[in-house]
């Protein structure tokens, strides 16, 4: 897809993020002619019902997504940015997530077009309800097959790619969350990833630790290096018992004479 | 989605009732004639009377700028989605003896049916070059005088235009927009079947949507004949449409649909 091709390795990472993936739905794969697919034993009724049910996903569920995201500003600022700003390469993690957001409003205003009311509150209400309707249809849907082997490969992956992000990830502000837990059978869908953590904070953690430290130690050995290397302060060994205050004191003073 | 108040829903279906739409031979184009003539077939099959009036202005008269829009008593409901809903809660509707989960497939179906056929005719009308030259700029401006006719096509194609960047669509050719259609023809043919309606012997919304899209598709004279050619690869939905266009507009005296 031609999102793939645009993108630098690092931006490689988020393709499988539900905002970003909803053009994999124009790609005609379902019924390709090679038959190299996930779906090759399907009946042709249900390659239907799978486009169906996706474009159903992404008309109901997907604007909820981005509104979740990217516009709840607690969410956005405790988890979204973060996660972005971390993984992209400095000086990019300054603006980029900014300027994501941005798209992703104006996206939601033109997807939600002249039924977006004044009131964000009245916005909220409106999408939230459309996506537990959407849960709603699709928990009876999927909650009427027989065995879990009925349910299309490709309809089972792309339900999981909202619901786990959905489920997974912490956010501060989770109201779809608590709808999604009323449905234990969902569960059925998400226990492979269960037990790998997706948070990257917990997979990063050790590293980030030891980033700090020895970011920290680097500046201060700098800054001491260079403030013997120029002058400014200079070790007197007549005067050992010196306080390291009375030191920082005496660069004070120095550096306003200068 | 508009909320109907509980006590005007009270009130029987008048028979005044009136549709408004884009004058027909000069001016509507072909996304607004297919959403107008799906409320008109929704109409017919739940035989409530209701008479077409053709106004330039209907877009703007409109509450959600988008027609068709239905004057009854005195309220007025625009788009297929809220018409039902109102039909409704006015003691009509046609998909009350379906199940939940058909009730879900018919969803999953409109949706798909809104985010593929609607999509490709807005980008058929509005962003490709050829059809945009000959056709659509000079239907959507022809009551208005110069130069309005041409500032007000230029920013409706401006707006348009963005919408189909933030879905995803712009950077579609013209062979990857009628791909699309062609798959969800096939979808649509692959879920009739055999059968005479999408839930067997009585049509619903979908029916209604299903005719209104590819009736307007067959119908109407573009630049080439490649879209038409696409549904027409489908013989069942040509039968469809013939025989909603027989039951439900010939045989009720309404003449044949121009």
């Amino acid at each position: 897809t031609g999102w793939a091709q645009a993108r630098e390795p690092w931006q490689e990472k988020f393709l499988a993020l539900p905002p970003l993936h909803s053009e994999a739905m124009s790609t005609p794969w379902i019924f390709s002619p090679q038959k190299y697919n996930a779906d090759y034993d399907l009946s042709a009724r249900q390659g239907a019902d799978t486009l169906a049910f996706m474009s159903l996903l992404e008309e109901k569920l997907l604007p909820v997504l981005v509104h979740t995201f990217w516009i709840d500003t607690k969410n956005y600022v405790e988890v979204t940015r973060k996660w972005y700003a971390e993984a992209m390469p400095f000086p990019l993690n300054f603006f980029l997530p900014g300027r994501m957001q941005r798209q992703y409003m104006e996206r939601l205003e033109l997807l939600s077009g002249e039924h977006m009311p004044e009131d964000e509150e009245e916005l909220e209400k409106e999408l939230y309800r459309e996506a537990r309707e959407c849960l709603t249809l699709l928990s009876q849907c999927l909650g009427s097959q027989k065995s879990s082997l009925e349910i299309p490969a490709s309809l089972d992956a792309f339900v999981f790619s909202y619901l786990a992000l959905l489920l997974q990830a912490k956010l501060p502000s989770g109201k779809l969350q608590a709808h999604l837990l009323y449905f234990p059978w969902d569960g059925a869908e998400v226990p492979p990833p269960r037990q790998t953590p997706v948070g990257p904070e917990t997979e990063e953690e050790p590293y980030r630790r030891r980033n700090q430290i020895l970011s920290v130690l680097a500046g201060l050995a700098a800054m001491v290096g260079y403030a013997l290397l120029s002058g400014i302060v200079s070790i007197q060994r007549a005067t050992p018992a010196r306080a390291p205050g009375t030191r920082a004191l005496g660069m004070a003073e120095e550096d306003e004479e200068e | 989605i508009y909320l109907v108040a509980e006590s005007k829903s009270a009130e029987p279906w008048p028979e005044n009732a009136t549709l408004y739409q884009q004058l027909k031979g000069e001016q509507i184009l072909l996304s607004d004639n297919a959403a107008s003539l799906a409320v008109q077939a929704f109409l017919q099959m739940c035989n409530l009377p209701i008479k077409v009036v053709c106004r330039a202005n209907a877009e703007y008269m409109s509450p959600s700028g988008k027609v068709p829009f239905i004057h009854v008593g005195n309220q007025v409901v625009s788009e297929l989605g809220p018409i039902v809903q109102f039909v409704k809660a006015k003691g009509h509707s046609l998909s009350d003896g379906l199940g939940e989960v058909q009730k879900a497939e018919m969803k999953a179906y409109m949706e798909l049916v809104n985010n593929m056929l609607l999509t490709a005719e807005l980008y058929l009308q509005w962003c490709d070059e050829a059809t945009v030259g000959e056709i659509t700029h000079s239907r959507y401006g022809s009551p208005y005088p110069w130069p309005l006719n041409h500032i007000l096509a230029y920013q409706k194609q401006w707006e348009v235009k963005r919408k189909m960047k933030a879905i995803g669509w712009g950077k579609k050719t013209l062979d990857q927009v009628l791909e699309d259609v062609d798959q969800c023809c096939q979808a649509l043919s692959q879920r009739l079947g055999t059968q005479p309606y999408f839930f067997n012997k009585q049509p619903t919304e979908l029916d209604a949507l299903v005719f209104g899209h590819l009736y307007t598709i067959l119908t109407t004279q573009l630049t080439n004949d490649e879209l038409s050619e696409k549904v027409k690869n489908y013989s069942n939905l040509l039968a469809f449409c013939r025989r909603i266009e027989q039951h439900y507009f010939e045989d009720r005296g309404k003449g044949r649909l121009s």
